[in-house]
């Protein structure tokens, strides 16, 4: 206890004693709400990620496009059951250590043991053949590539895992190196002068995580940061009239849902859901409070998902007066206190959210004020996220407010078939099933027909527009304070990466 | 093993000169305050809870004295709502902490040896057991919900009470005057109410007006770290919490429960005050 | 001498039998209350670990496998009583990581806040105290009282981007959060002792008060010291006494004001760090971050009670 003590508190001082960064302008620091407190690939992985400390297999563009990474070529057997990877010659790790397949098979071999994307493929096998990755399926998956893009199947040393298979360190073959890792607060960057590719402009970065948007918004207004990701609509408007900085917003394929059990006898007539969806104030949430008022979701998938958003589908509307008119015909009669009743049951219900997202139990409430107009008795829960996937496997839910990301992979089917496949999803439908959805799902998860696959991803999205299992409420914007004098930033609208290594400072 | 007067003693206030102009402010605050509690958001019959997404954050005006807040609801409804609930809190906690602490804290210092030993092991033991831990185990276990945060607040504030009950009545055990009276066979309760209430009350009060205002902070620090009532209930401490991300597009919006918060100690302190002279 | 120290081995004594109780009491009532809780532990530790974006009932029944969660409870205490045994505060449940890694650094961290906002405090609280003490009632007397009461009644968020804005934004002096340097210390610190100042300098006024109207001051005066020299020798000595004992009742609020300023600072301090571990269900932090700011708790108080002896030679018959 007292040796720990000790060592704490020398700790301390060193870090107390290091000066602050000279003002070479070969560094910048960057900030964003994300902690990282855990080596762990499978819990870590997305910052390990976006600071490009390791890389995956497959990259993929701003687009979602998909491009080499680790990996220079990959293709599929004729039957489609066998991937090949071939892997990318001469790439060293941080550590020095050579990259070669069997490196790459331990991390892949990891990640499709740990809860995580990998175990969502119908994947048998994962094997070293002649230096290339070969991965064998049950079931033709054309989505693959695009799952060993996603920030669970980064590629970390194998000298990154202790004896028992344990990740115990951050190392990589990105163009950046951990320096020093205070978690969950801080990890100083230092340049990979040995990366394969073009090397990184800048010599450090420093990545903080402030949990707080005010403390985000003040890091960037100060300059104390030179790139803010993750701001929220208060601090966003705020900074936009600092003459500092730039701020800018990209569209993200996030939404803002509301989850709805279908199999709930308030809910299982399609007209149900519609009623609830026509008593969302969209545009209202949309200007008061997220602030992007052309981001109201009139679907599900935003404009960020080129292929799934659709320009001709029939947009959801707010009227009250139709979703009154809806309820009625369903038998929902107005009780003394003006909330419907039927067959002496009041419709009272409760919304299940989570406060990781500030912006969610907002609109939480918005919805609460709305829906007593119509007569429905809304009860906020904020709590932790797991009660959601919880009451989903418990049938206890009745609905549920959440932000759905459907650009985890450069390719969403591997989401859309988790939420809307067979049985539903713990983020998606519950107590509802549509076997054309269903048969649609299958087709685009197999085919590489790009006409064929667009078709069914049209069907998919009318009969979830008709259907609403779940209905959309707004789309995200990532939001971001940078610097004016920092040029190269990218920001990727798939959040992969911060960009870092394009990064560098305007000559003065 | 702890031995102070923690806070003000009754020797420091005597010396206080006369301030009837500060005790009949502080009772006209105190009665104003209890109106607004108990006439809530009826008073000026308007619903705390009803919003309009197209006019939030919008300064004072006629149709909403206070502004708006970031769902556009009525500030004046909701301060109004939140006394209600912030008061009943601070009330609530400054009784159930405040009874047995000061009880305890008297039985300490009349028994003195073991029972004093045992009370003021078990003090310590309470306050090193994180409160914060204790408050959001409670607040876990039933979210959401009002009660078990005012149990949390109510269990870590009791030691105060007790700290300061058992060094002062211990000092006003050991005079001679005192001593005299015991000697004398003058029962517990007489020696209670003539010599121990005169001297612990005003301290007392004191610990109870600023106890008051921990109670309401602390449901804004639970509130910070996602802890708190459900919505839409309105609490002055929630209120704190909820405003801060609009601070500096309208800053006048955090301050009003802040400002409602310093008026209830200010008010309780000023008739505490007033009640020790008379 | 000799008494004196007798005296500390009595405290030490003391003081080492409470850290024992401690550690027992704070390792089975947070096991208790981490058992109470509801909600599935499984699906609360899924969540710490993986995000909304990837956590779902599958990752859960994973982690419940992974850690044996199915055990029945006095199996998993059993298990936590032995590990601590052999002094070994196991894994967290979240980050995977040893307790005792994750605890050494942020301990630091936070004992530099505490001792900081410490300082602060009385660097606030000390001249406030002592010059309204000297003047009871005068108008500076009831300034302090309000902006004391104003003070109290401003939640410490609010208290530290007001005090961002004006010295990290505006004036450019210390930066505005993170912790580079000695000079991340200092709003951190400020924010936490001016909330602590807002009740101690009452304190250092009463006491003040106390001793100036006492019997021995007015005999130092008549035996014709000087009133700076009677301040110093004993109105200050005396009124140190209370104060300090006071500080030792503040620590254990200071434990928990961390946590807000950590947030808003970006602190990687470990009153944050046992919020998340309560909310992830990460029984194994929970335990063993408990089990420290308990046992600091008793180390500070022990501290408190040697400087009372110090100073107060009457302390040390006790």
């Amino acid at each position: 206890m007292l040796k720990s003590l000790s060592v704490a508190a020398a700790i301390a001082l060193t870090a107390a004693a290091a000066p602050a960064f000279a003002e070479t302008r070969s560094s910048v620091t960057i900030a964003s709400p994300w902690e990282v407190a855990s080596y762990d690939p499978a819990v870590a992985g997305f910052t390990i990620q976006k600071l490009q400390i390791m890389e995956n297999l497959v990259d993929a563009d701003a687009t979602g496009a998909l491009r080499p990474g680790l990996a220079t070529k990959w293709t599929a057997s004729e039957d489609g059951l066998t991937w090949e990877f071939t892997l990318r010659e001469g790439v060293r790790f941080h550590d020095g250590s050579a990259f070669d397949a069997e490196a790459a098979v331990l991390a892949l071999t990891r990640a499709w043991g740990q809860p995580g994307l990998l175990k969502k493929a119908p994947i048998t096998d994962i094997a070293a053949q002649d230096g290339k990755v070969v991965v064998t399926l049950e079931t033709p998956f054309t989505a693959l590539p695009a799952f060993m893009a996603h920030a669970t199947t980064i590629i970390p040393a194998p000298a990154a895992f202790d004896a028992e298979g344990k990740p115990v360190a951050l190392i990589g073959t990105g163009p950046f190196a951990v320096s020093a890792f205070t978690p969950p607060q801080s990890i100083s960057l230092l340049r990979n002068e040995a990366y394969w590719g073009e090397k990184a402009k800048l010599e450090t970065a420093t990545y903080l995580a402030a949990g707080r948007a005010e403390t985000r918004a003040l890091l960037a207004e100060s300059g104390d940061a030179d790139i803010v990701f993750t701001l929220d609509a208060a601090g966003y408007s705020h900074l936009s009239h600092v003459d500092t900085i730039e701020t800018s917003a990209v569209p993200i394929p996030r939404v803002v849902a509301l989850k709805v059990n279908s199999g709930h006898p308030f809910f299982n007539d399609p007209k149900a859901r519609q009623a609830l969806s026509l008593a969302i104030p969209r545009d209202g949430i949309a200007r008061a409070i997220t602030r992007f008022p052309e981001a109201a979701a009139d679907q599900l998938f935003p404009p960020a998902l080129n292929r799934w958003h659709s320009a001709t589908i029939e947009p959801l509307q707010t009227d009250l007066e139709a979703a009154k008119t809806l309820l009625a015909d369903l038998g929902w009669v107005p009780g003394d206190d003006g909330i419907l009743t039927r067959d002496g049951e009041r419709f009272a219900i409760t919304l299940r959210t989570f406060p990781d997202r500030p912006e969610l139990p907002l609109i939480a409430t918005a919805l609460q004020d709305q829906w007593r107009e119509i007569g429905i008795e809304l009860e906020v829960s904020v709590a932790s996220y797991s009660e959601i996937p919880a009451g989903h496997q418990d049938g206890s839910l009745h609905v549920a407010l959440y932000a759905r990301n459907y650009g985890l992979t450069p390719d969403p089917i591997g989401s859309v078939l988790q939420d809307f496949g067979p049985g539903g999803g713990d983020w998606g439908a519950m107590g509802w099933e549509n076997q054309k959805v269903v048969d649609a799902l299958k087709v685009i998860a197999s085919t590489s027909d790009q006409e064929l696959r667009q078709t069914n991803i049209d069907t998919v999205a009318n009969l979830l527009q008709q259907e609403l299992p779940v209905i959309p409420v707004v789309w995200y914007q990532h939001t971001v304070s940078i610097d004016k004098n920092l040029e190269g930033v990218i920001i990727d609208p798939l959040q992969r990466s911060y960009g870092l290594s394009e990064m560098y400072w305007a000559k003065d | 093993m702890q031995q102070t007067n923690t806070i003000p003693s009754t020797h420091a206030q005597t010396k206080q000169t006369k301030q009837p102009l500060a005790k009949v402010l502080g009772f006209a605050l105190v009665a104003g305050l209890a109106i607004a509690a108990i006439g809530g958001p009826g008073l000026i019959g308007v619903d705390p809870a009803k919003q309009s997404l197209l006019a939030t954050l919008s300064p004072p005006s006629l149709a909403h004295p206070l502004g708006t807040d970031h769902l556009g609801r009525d500030m004046a409804a909701r301060l109004l709502s939140g006394a209600q609930l912030s008061l009943s809190l601070a009330l609530l906690s400054v009784l159930t902490a405040g009874l047995p602490g000061t009880i305890l804290g008297v039985t300490s210092a009349w028994f003195g040896g073991w029972t004093d030993r045992i009370l003021g092991a078990f003090a310590d033991a309470v306050l090193a057991m994180p409160g914060l831990l204790l408050v959001l185990m409670l607040a876990a276990i039933a979210p959401g919900s009002w009660w078990t945060l005012y149990a949390g607040i109510s269990l870590t504030l009791w030691v105060e009470y007790f700290r300061y009950t058992r060094q002062r009545a211990r000092i006003v055990l050991a005079d001679p005057s005192v001593e005299a009276s015991r000697l004398l066979g003058l029962g517990p309760l007489l020696l209670v109410r003539r010599h121990l209430i005169p001297e612990i009350g005003p301290g007392l009060l004191t610990i109870a007006a600023f106890g008051a205002a921990t109670a309401v902070t602390a449901v804004a620090a639970l509130g910070f770290v996602n802890v708190g009532v459900r919505p839409p209930t309105a609490e002055w401490g929630v209120m704190m919490t909820e405003l801060l991300p609009y601070w500096r597009e309208a800053p006048f919006l955090i301050l009003q429960p802040v400002a409602c918060l310093v008026i209830t100690v200010l008010a309780l302190h000023l008739s505490v005050g007033g009640l020790r002279r008379s | 001498m000799a008494h004196y120290f007798k005296s500390v081995l009595t405290v030490l004594a003391a003081r080492g039998l409470q850290a024992i109780i401690v550690a027992v009491i704070v390792g089975i009532v947070s096991f208790a209350m981490m058992q109470a809780l509801p909600g599935d532990a499984a699906f609360r530790i899924a969540a710490g670990r993986y995000g909304y974006d990837m956590m779902d009932a599958a990752a859960a029944e994973a982690v419940r496998l992974e850690l044996g969660l199915d055990a029945p409870w006095f199996v998993q205490l059993w298990g936590w009583l032995g590990q601590l045994a052999q002094f070994d505060l196991g894994n967290s449940l979240v980050y995977g990581t040893p307790v005792v890694d994750e605890i050494a650094t942020q301990l630091g961290y936070s004992l530099l806040l505490a001792g900081g906002a410490i300082v602060a405090s009385l660097m606030i609280a000390l001249p406030m105290g002592v010059a309204t003490g000297l003047n009871p009632d005068s108008l500076l007397d009831r300034i302090c009282m309000g902006l004391s009461v104003f003070l109290r009644a401003v939640p410490a968020f609010a208290l530290g981007v007001v005090l961002v804005l004006v010295f990290a934004v505006q004036l450019k002096l210390f930066p505005v959060a993170g912790f580079r340097g000695i000079e991340n210390l200092i709003l951190p610190s400020f924010t936490l002792g001016i909330g602590l100042a807002a009740v101690s300098n009452r304190v250092v006024r009463d006491a003040v008060v106390d001793a100036m109207n006492s019997d021995w001051q007015l005999f130092a005066r008549t035996k014709g010291l000087s009133a700076r020299l009677t301040l110093a020798r004993h109105v200050l000595r005396n009124a140190a006494l209370p104060v300090v004992t006071y500080v030792g009742v503040q620590l254990a609020y200071l434990i928990e004001g961390v946590v807000i300023v950590e947030t808003v600072f970006a602190w990687p301090g470990i009153g944050h760090a046992l919020v998340h571990a309560i909310f992830g269900r990460d029984i194994a932090m929970v335990q063993g971050t408990a089990l420290t700011l308990g046992l600091l708790y008793v180390a500070l108080n022990l501290c408190v009670d040697l400087a009372c002896r110090g100073i107060d030679p009457r302390e040390r018959a006790v």
